[in-house]
């Protein structure tokens, strides 16, 4: 990829989604260093996955959302409201703290989701910063993973998403004491990162630790996706 | 006002904006969204325009989405073959275009301006009224002409006056031209060579 790409198909873009029900996941706002509306790409492999995880768009800056179902067929929840979504359909949550996801009916199911704040210029979400260094995961380079959370974790100290990312990375490159304690001080930060612990394959490698028992155990909600 | 909208795009207007095929889809105004823009754009044919051909000078960055069919964009001057999928990046300033290579190609765009809370773009008041009046639908037409005067623009006068000369009149829409005149000069240069003035160009307060 070019130092400032124009076009591309989103398979040529998309990675593993390794924080969230390993969707599929083309970064476009961030690929294409987009300044004025997030915008991301999701796609579900299989029937019955998660392509939008259940989240608000409230908080300090909040969002209006526009999904779009462009492939497969997805079904949508919003405020407990079923909404059925074959291919061709959009989906605009207005009200910021609406609870929203999306379930595929069909394999391959690809939801678009573009957001940005009403009357506010948009910025950047703090949940985007530690995202490129996913890209990693594709190529099983744990050390070059570990090295660019490392990195970002210095700078944002307080980012649970970076530190729960770098505990995985750090878990998968064998380094055992980093990952529990880094998973640790994420719980710390943020209680809904035991809960994704407690199903994360990247973490198997210390889940027979007592530590990782001790750290499991709270839940809270997804963070947003545009 | 609810929580959510929903809508095919199967559900959206076809509303002719050129004499090059050109279907605008709009879905901005249908849905209420109000934090960034977002339309559809549709071409019948192959060989029609799908993405008109702009430069987003007002400093727009825009993302495109061919969601069906297959387009032929043109970005600067590199030519981009686009099959459903494709999502084409274009920064302010950029001259972009793009013609269906299929027929029933429909791309989705997003935009927005960098740094400003979004104010929605004024060619939509103004295309749905020219789209309509192509439709023989007046009514909805005057009703977009008067939503685009809300803003008293040098340009919502200017297309006030097109739209009043277009269907019979021409006192209001000489009118509407001399604001446009009074407000930006520009609107003086736009009449020059504008057919759509042509039936108030011979009233001496026009201006030459």
């Amino acid at each position: 990829m070019s130092a400032e790409p124009r076009a591309a198909h989103i398979s040529e873009l998309e990675i593993r989604d390794v924080a969230y029900h390993d969707r599929r996941w083309a970064q476009l706002r961030a690929t294409f260093g987009i300044s004025a509306f997030g915008v991301n790409v999701w796609t579900a492999e299989r029937p019955d996955q998660i392509v939008i995880n259940e989240h608000e768009e409230d908080g300090p800056r909040p969002h209006e959302e526009l999904y779009f179902v462009a492939n497969g067929h997805a079904v949508f929840t919003i405020n407990g409201d079923e909404i059925d979504a074959p291919a061709g359909t959009f989906v605009f949550v207005r009200d910021p703290a609406a609870k929203r996801k999306a379930v595929a009916k069909e394999a391959e199911t690809t939801v678009l989701a573009a957001g940005g704040p009403r009357g506010h210029p948009f910025e950047v979400r703090e949940w985007e910063r530690g995202v490129q260094a996913l890209r990693h995961w594709q190529t099983k380079d744990w050390e070059s993973a570990i090295a660019d959370l490392s990195d970002l974790h210095a700078e944002y100290p307080d980012d649970a998403m970076i530190l729960y990312n770098l505990a995985c990375a750090e878990s998968l490159a064998g380094r055992r004491e980093d990952a529990l304690g880094h998973l640790q001080q994420s719980v710390q930060l943020d209680g809904k990162f035991a809960e994704y612990a407690a199903d994360d394959s990247d973490l198997d490698a210390i889940r027979d630790d007592p530590e990782f028992s001790a750290v499991a155990g709270q839940a809270d909600t997804p963070s947003s996706s545009a | 006002m609810s929580a959510y909208e929903v809508v095919h795009l199967d559900e959206l207007e076809r509303l002719p904006v050129d004499d090059e095929g050109l279907l605008w889809r709009p879905l901005r105004r249908r849905i209420g969204l109000e934090a960034f823009g977002s339309n559809a754009w549709t071409a019948a044919k192959a060989g029609d325009r799908v993405v008109e051909e702009h430069k987003e000078e007002d400093g727009h960055e825009e993302l495109y989405f061919v969601a069906s069919g297959r387009a032929t964009f043109t970005l600067g001057d590199e030519e981009i073959d686009a099959p459903p999928g494709t999502v084409i990046f274009a920064p302010p300033g950029t001259q972009r275009a793009a013609t269906a290579a299929e027929p029933d190609t429909t791309v989705v765009v997003f935009g927005a301006k960098p740094g400003v809370p979004h104010k929605v773009s004024e060619w939509e008041d103004t295309f749905a009224a020219y789209a309509y009046l192509k439709l023989g639908d007046e009514e909805q037409g005057r009703k977009a002409i008067a939503s685009a005067l809300e803003r008293d623009t040098w340009r919502s006068h200017y297309h006030a006056a097109c739209f009043e000369s277009l269907t019979g009149n021409p006192d209001q829409a000489l009118e509407h031209l001399l604001r446009a005149v009074e407000l930006d000069a520009k609107a003086r240069e736009w009449a020059q060579d504008d057919r759509d003035l042509d039936s108030i160009r011979d009233r001496p307060e026009f201006p030459a």
